[in-house]
């Protein structure tokens, strides 16, 4: 008894624990933090307060540190990572790139930055996500887009504006500049480029060069000017130049890697004609999983005709799918409004595609969108996949799937005494009556004597008949 | 003659003794199919058997309205298979009788076991059917020799050893018996008998497809006794009976349900059936207008309608009003048809032609004793003996055509056997005449010759025959006993020399039947009574090892694997891995869908990257691959490879070629001699990956004696288990990497992968 109020107590002040220090991210708070030196993060105060200030738990280290691990047993530690030491040849005691892989697959978020002085790990690790820095040394140059930094000119020093136009990730402020300016804010940018792969459905480059960016190896005067930009034959340039691109994996993690770890410096925070503090925060945001979280939060199909689910479905059967989608903004989960969820029944090929409607409701304080859909089965058994497969750029995917198995009908369930049948009815109908009727005709009907003893003489014959033609053989 | 012992009367003795044997005869024939059961333990053999297996135990735990209603959606996935519909529900439907009825009196026997011995209990039923069988043509003699010859006959064993859970090990007990029935019937002329033919016939189209032999041998019997002149009303009441009730009953069976109005298998029952009325009508317009010429003119009719409806049927079936033929019909005509048009019928190895030592080894003496049966019939030639005559040939035929057709030779040789053996023993053992006086006994000489056959009086006499024959040995008219009697004059000279050739026939002939019965036993015992689910294998010092790689492999999935897990196998696998390892299958025993066992041949087929994507698309989860190299188990997947792909070529043509897959000299090789298409299949790969570390550097591949290949990479695919002798080697379908990499990127940037999973 004792042991059980205990338990009860135990889990109310865990319920009350877990209410009161909820994390703004929809997955959980603690952040490691890999600087090169601790001192350096000093150069990163504007975004890792900004970080704390929305609920993160940061764990701040060195690099070189090498108690660092992200996994006991098995067990993440952590679940998001930062690295901001570009140099480092090897995180923590010995980290690599496949950890961090499989921090990911894990579930763990990552952001990464890197600067022109990237080590081998950084680009083992972008390749993972179709990521390809380019060679060491290089810089993200325009000639045309550029911002002055303390009265020098240094053409590295990218205003980039070219951000695409995923709002799931970027805030509405950034893409449309927010409420008194029309242009938004350009994004300062200082470091190495990457290209990326364009046909990676996984990737998102959120912020590419401008037609006039292209990377290439420099040479700095005293004033800051460039002197001379040596470039490849084939020059990374335009849209193509990757500067910061997101990934977000099939199970859900979220990737972020920028080219230049300046982007999240203070200098540049701090400077107003830049648009950076929004950016990183968006991007920190959607990194970290706090916003364009969608998630399943329930699903159930059923009969229309019963309203239950049954252990299997007859073809033809009509159903009802529904499917419960919310997404999570702003520290809540909201529901999901769109109207372009569709629901599938696939056997190999998809039978059925159709699009779900909303259902409308009237409580505001429901965190849920239902979708529904009436569905009529396909006139074909077998096992069929019930699939919601939604994947829309920035959102968590949605991938729900039920096996389902559609019978054909029961021996007795198909429809009898056919309109079309009834000749055939009455055929058989008409032939038993004729056979009772021709029976009773026949016992009925007494032979005429003459007829009988005529037919009895015959018989004999036909026997000795037989009898001599055998003998003759 | 007449002397009572235990007061009986001699009538009776001879009853008592027929019981008896026939009581011995059961068991022997039950007991000479138990070794299995003995050696290894009550299991069920086999790849089909598991399927009616594990559908009883459904029957058992569902009920029959859920069993005729079963939709299984885990064979065949993603198609599924309608159980109910598609299967001969005969045998599930005995055993679930037999288990029920046993549990009724309290008696808890396990479903496994009623399943076990259900085919034994048969073979039992058989002999006795058998004999009811020979005493219908011949004599009781006759009979209890056929049903010992078939209690034992390895040819009916091969399919009805205990464990051997198939349709056959009741089908052919129905086979013999509707047969038996039908003599009856056209002996007899009884409609009570025709209708009972009628449901030992839809008992037989409920338990085997082979039903079809019945269907036309009996229309063909109806037939040639037409052509013969030999029409009767009894023949007429018989047919009619039987067609009739016949094909509405066997209507009732889902999986038949209309073919007999619109298949070319059923049509040659219909156009009889057609026939004898035509006949019969034509006789009663004889007996209003008598004739001599009309015997005539019916006999042109018969033959001049025999070609106008075979014409039609050919012209119906061209134009597609009846269904042509299926394609194991026209194997049985055409050997070689199999293989060019349906790989998949000649892949099977029981559908391929006979070699001539089959007959012999699975009939023994019985091979040659029936010509002897077929030409004492020829002597007799009833009715009976025209059924039995056709009978044998046509079965003969198909015997030699397809190596499983051997089982339904095996009754009709016995029965033959049996007459053959019962005719010579009728004279040798008969040592009653030489005793008598010399005109009898040069009598008993030729106490052979028979009733004439084409007496009207034999055909219509309903004695049984051992009657006649005591009638006919006095009737035989002597013929070169005069010459003889002047070589011996003393009667006991005489009775002598008429004795010796006597005991020396039975002497020979007694010598062969006990070398027959050692060689059935010999040969149930060394080749029919291993269940190919368990191996066994001798060391040299003789002491037996068990190899159950099966099941262990089948246990592992059914303990390892999630329950909805979809395993891909070629398609021997598929009952065993439904009924054993209870997971979803791809494709199985029940071939009806040549695309998709083509889909999952060209999987096996393809590069690691095709197989993957089409795997992936089929959503299978695992791959099991049975591989014989490590053993020496020659019925491996490497080994029936061939017909994996002939298979596939089949259905995709583009991309598949049989010759890719022989090396530049021709070769089926395997290894690094083998050519590019070979080596980069799937089957391969999951073949041989890492065995050559378990072979060691001068490893070779025990089955086709060649060296292993030198190394096998596999990227999408990992090995989750491998059996203790690595037959069954089961594989996981990796899931899509989580970065959207492909396998071979992801492999080369993690590493080798074994290094860190050493356990030991």
């Amino acid at each position: 008894m004792n042991l059980l109020a205990l338990l009860g107590t135990l889990l109310l002040l865990s319920s009350v624990w877990i209410g009161t220090v909820e994390a703004k991210s929809s997955v959980g708070d603690r952040v490691l933090v890999l600087v090169p030196k601790l001192e350096s993060a000093k150069h990163y105060s504007r975004f890792l307060d900004s970080l704390k200030t929305r609920g993160f738990d940061l764990s701040l280290s060195a690099a070189s540190n090498t108690s660092v691990s992200l996994q006991i047993d098995g067990e993440r530690l952590f679940d998001h990572a930062i690295l901001l030491a570009p140099a480092a040849k090897k995180m923590g005691g010995g980290l690599t790139p496949q950890d961090f892989v499989r921090f990911v697959n894990d579930g763990g978020n990552l952001l990464v930055a890197v600067s022109s002085e990237l080590s081998d790990f950084h680009r083992k690790l972008g390749k993972q996500f179709g990521i390809d820095f380019e060679p060491r040394g290089s810089w993200a140059i325009d000639h045309s887009e550029f911002a002055e930094q303390n009265n020098q000119t240094d053409h590295r020093l990218i205003a980039a504006t070219n951000l695409a136009k995923v709002p799931a990730v970027l805030s509405p402020e950034i893409l449309t500049g927010g409420s008194g300016t029309n242009a938004s804010l350009p994004v300062f940018y200082k470091g190495i480029a990457h290209r990326y792969q364009a046909k990676n459905p996984l990737l998102i480059p959120l912020l590419v060069g401008s037609t006039t960016t292209y990377s290439g190896k420099t040479e700095v005067d005293k004033d800051g000017n460039i002197r001379s930009a040596a470039v490849d034959d084939m020059p990374l340039s335009g849209k193509s130049v990757g500067l910061v691109s997101v990934f977000q994996t099939r199970n859900n993690a979220r990737v972020a890697f920028s080219g230049s770890t300046a982007l999240f410096s203070d200098p540049l925070f701090k400077r107003t004609e830049s648009g950076n503090a929004p950016f990183v925060e968006s991007i920190s945001k959607w990194v970290f999983q706090e916003k364009s979280v969608l998630r399943e939060s329930n699903h159930r199909h059923y009969l229309l005709s019963t309203g239950e689910q049954p252990d299997h479905y007859l073809i033809t059967n009509d159903m009802v799918y529904e499917i419960d989608l919310s997404v999570y903004n702003n520290d809540k989960w909201h529901p999901y409004k769109a109207d372009d969820v569709q629901f599938e029944a696939i056997m190999l090929d998809p039978y059925i595609r159709v699009t779900l409607n909303r259902t409308q409701t009237s409580d505001s304080s429901a965190t849920a969108a239902t979708y529904h859909g009436h569905i009529r089965l396909p006139d074909r058994y077998g096992t069929f996949t019930f699939r919601v497969n939604y994947k829309r750029t920035g959102y968590s995917n949605v991938d729900v799937q039920d096996t389902v198995a559609i019978w054909p009908l029961r021996h007795d369930g198909y429809p009898r005494f056919l309109t079309a049948a009834y000749p055939y009815y009455t055929g058989s109908l008409v032939m038993v009556l004729g056979f009772l009727a021709l029976s009773a005709v026949w016992l009925w009907n007494a032979e005429p004597a003459a007829l009988k003893e005529s037919k009895d003489m015959q018989k004999p014959r036909d026997d000795e008949k037989k009898k001599t033609k055998s003998k003759s053989k | 003659m007449a002397q009572k012992v235990l007061g009986l009367t001699a009538v009776d003795q001879t009853s008592l003794l027929r019981i008896a044997i026939l009581g011995l005869i059961s068991i022997v024939a039950v007991g000479s199919r138990l070794y299995s059961v003995i050696r290894f333990e009550s299991v069920i053999h086999e790849f089909d058997p598991w399927f009616n297996y594990r559908t009883t135990r459904y029957l058992v735990d569902n009920g029959f309205d859920k069993f005729w209603n079963w939709f299984d959606e885990t064979a065949w996935y993603p198609l599924g298979r309608v159980v109910g519909g598609t299967l001969y529900p005969g045998i599930m439907v005995t055993s679930a009788t037999i288990y029920n009825a046993l549990h009724a009196l309290n008696i808890p026997v396990d479903i496994r076991n009623v399943c076990v011995f259900l085919a034994p209990m048969f073979s039992a039923l058989t002999a006795i059917a058998t004999y009811h069988l020979g005493k219908e043509v011949k004599n009781a003699t006759a009979g209890l020799l056929a049903a010992a010859f078939v209690g034992v006959a390895p040819g009916y064993i091969s399919r009805s050893v205990a464990g051997s859970y198939d349709n056959e090990g009741i089908a052919i007990f129905l086979l013999v018996f509707t047969f038996f029935l039908w003599l009856r019937s056209v002996r007899l002329g009884s409609a009570l008998y025709g209708a009972l033919t009628a449901i030992s016939y839809f008992y037989m189209v409920s338990a085997w497809g082979g039903y079809v032999f019945i269907i036309n041998l009996i229309p063909l019997h109806v037939f040639a006794l037409l052509a013969m002149g030999r029409y009767s009303n009894r023949l007429y009441v018989a047919y009619s009976t039987f067609y009739v009730i016949g094909t509405l009953a066997s209507m009732q069976i889902p999986f038949v349900g209309f073919q007999p109005t619109f298949t070319s298998e059923h049509m040659a029952a219909l156009g009889t059936f057609g026939l004898i009325q035509l006949v019969a009508f034509a006789n009663f317009v004889r007996t209003l207008i008598p004739s001599d010429q009309f015997r005539i003119l019916i006999r042109g009719a018969i033959l001049g309608l025999f070609v106008i409806g075979f014409g039609g049927l050919v012209v119906l079936t061209m134009s597609g009003v009846i269904a042509p033929w299926t394609g194991r019909f026209y194997s049985l005509w055409d050997t070689g048809y199999a293989k060019i048009h349906i790989p998949i019928i000649a892949s099977v190895s029981e559908h391929q032609p006979t070699a001539w030592p089959n007959f012999f080894f699975d009939l023994n003496m019985l091979i040659w004793l029936l010509p002897a049966g077929i030409y004492f019939s020829f002597r007799e030639l009833s009715d009976h003996h025209v059924f039995l005559i056709l009978y044998s040939l046509f079965a003969a035929y198909f015997a030699g055509v397809m190596v499983r057709l051997i089982l339904t030779l095996t009754p009709i040789v016995c029965v033959m056997a049996g007459i053959a053996v019962a005719n010579v023993f009728e004279v040798y053992l008969d040592f009653r005449n030489t005793r008598a006086s010399d005109n009898t006994a040069n009598n008993a000489t030729n106490a052979k010759s028979f009733v004439n056959p084409k007496s009207e009086k034999r055909v219509s006499n309903n004695t049984a025959d051992s009657e006649l024959i005591s009638s006919s040995a006095s009737a035989g008219e002597p013929k070169g006993g005069q010459q003889q009697v002047s070589f011996f004059e003393k009667p006991s000279f005489k009775s002598f020399y008429a004795a010796l050739p006597k005991f020396v026939v039975i002497a020979n002939l007694l010598y062969f039947l006990c070398m027959f019965q050692w060689h059935c036993s010999w040969i149930t015992s060394s080749a029919y009574s291993s269940p190919s689910v368990v191996l066994a294998s001798r060391s040299p010092d003789g002491s037996q090892h068990i190899i159950d790689d099966f099941r262990e492999a089948y246990y592992w999935l059914r303990m390892n694997t999630k329950t909805d897990a979809k395993v891909l196998s070629w398609w021997d696998y598929g009952y065993q891995l439904a009924g054993m390892a209870d997971r979803t299958t791809l494709v199985d025993n029940n071939t009806w869908n040549n695309t998709h066992i083509a889909t999952v041949g060209k999987i096996l087929a393809s590069d690691e990257d095709t197989a993957y994507d089409l795997a992936r698309r089929h959503d299978v989860d695992y791959i099991l691959v049975i591989f014989g190299s490590l053993l020496g188990y020659a019925g491996d997947d490497i080994n029936k490879f061939l017909w994996m792909i002939r298979i596939a070529q089949g259905v995709y043509p583009d991309g598949f070629k049989e010759e890719d897959f022989y090396n530049s000299s021709g070769e089926y090789a395997i290894g690094d001699t083998a050519s590019p298409a070979m080596r980069n299949s799937l089957m391969h790969k999951l073949c041989y990956y890492r065995f050559a570390e378990m072979m060691g550097p001068r490893g070779f591949d025990r089955v086709r004696k060649q060296k292993l290949p030198s190394s096998v990479t596999l990227d999408n695919f990992e090995e989750a288990f491998t059996s203790e002798n690595w037959m069954v080697r089961i594989y996981k379908v990796k899931d899509l990497d989580n970065l959207g990499r492909n396998h071979h990127t992801v492999s080369a940037f993690e590493g080798p992968r074994h290094t860190k999973n050493i356990m030991f």
